[in-house]
């Protein structure tokens, strides 16, 4: 059940990255927060308080990026099923590719539908490797 | 002399997250702080180290998060174990000591 849950959330996190680096950063920021005002309570003033407070989280856009990274992630290895999705896409544009050349067409809509299915698996094959280096922002 | 704060091995900062969750939920600075009291503040994290840790047991599930109001009535996300969590924690603490003996026992060898 867990499982079905982070796969889910990583879908969502592919959807929709605007918002989930949004929360992060609120989270990131409410800790910071948190220690900032730890640190003015020490004695310390607000400006050397924060200044601190960032030092000891280390480096902020790294770490959001991290987290978003890890969020948007299967849970699970993912690289067996890629290989199987491009192997599938190519050999699927390969085979409209020789239907298109081998069979007579008699009707242009039957033609233009094969040409654009093959454009769409190279563009989707193109994507999907696209897809395997790092999201940062 | 002064004593120097322990650096972390690598794989311990998962151990001890779970094992501050495993007294109650908490958001992650809360969660800082209880590796700082339970290690007799002795350990040397980095803070924002745990936020990367926390999304990977999240995303193993063993830990779940839920957004509520913090004492100090702000949002914030908090973490809580799970079941599976619970066992982890436990082989990781066996482990640990299986380890942690094997060590000593090579350390003290003559």
């Amino acid at each position: 059940m867990l499982r079905i849950k982070a796969i889910i959330n990583s879908i969502r996190a592919r959807l929709h990255y605007d918002e989930l680096a949004r929360e992060v950063e609120t989270e990131l920021r409410f800790h910071i927060e948190m220690r900032t005002r730890a640190n003015i309570e020490k004695g310390m003033s607000p400006d050397e308080a924060q200044l601190a407070a960032r030092q000891r989280f280390g480096d902020f856009v790294d770490i959001k990026s991290s987290c978003c990274e890890i969020r948007r992630s299967f849970p699970f290895n993912t690289s067996l099923l890629r290989m199987g999705l491009h192997i599938a896409m190519a050999a699927l544009a390969g085979a409209a590719a020789l239907w298109t050349v081998n069979t007579p067409h008699h009707n242009l809509p039957s033609l233009l539908f094969l040409l654009g299915l093959i454009a769409v698996l190279t563009y989707s094959f193109f994507v999907a490797r696209q897809e395997q280096k790092p999201h940062r922002q | 002399m002064a004593k120097s704060k322990l650096g972390l091995l690598q794989g311990t900062l998962d151990m001890l997250i779970l094992k501050a969750l495993s007294l109650g939920a908490l958001h992650g600075y809360g969660i800082g702080q209880r590796i700082a009291q339970i290690s007799g503040d002795e350990l040397k994290i980095e803070e924002g180290s745990l936020y990367p840790g926390l999304y990977r047991l999240e995303q193993r599930g063993w830990v779940q998060s839920e957004w509520d109001i913090s004492d100090n009535n702000q949002r914030a996300k908090f973490y809580k174990l799970t079941r599976a969590g619970r066992k982890q924690l436990i082989l990781e603490e066996q482990n640990w000591e299986r380890l942690a003996g094997a060590t000593m026992k090579a350390l003290r060898a003559s």
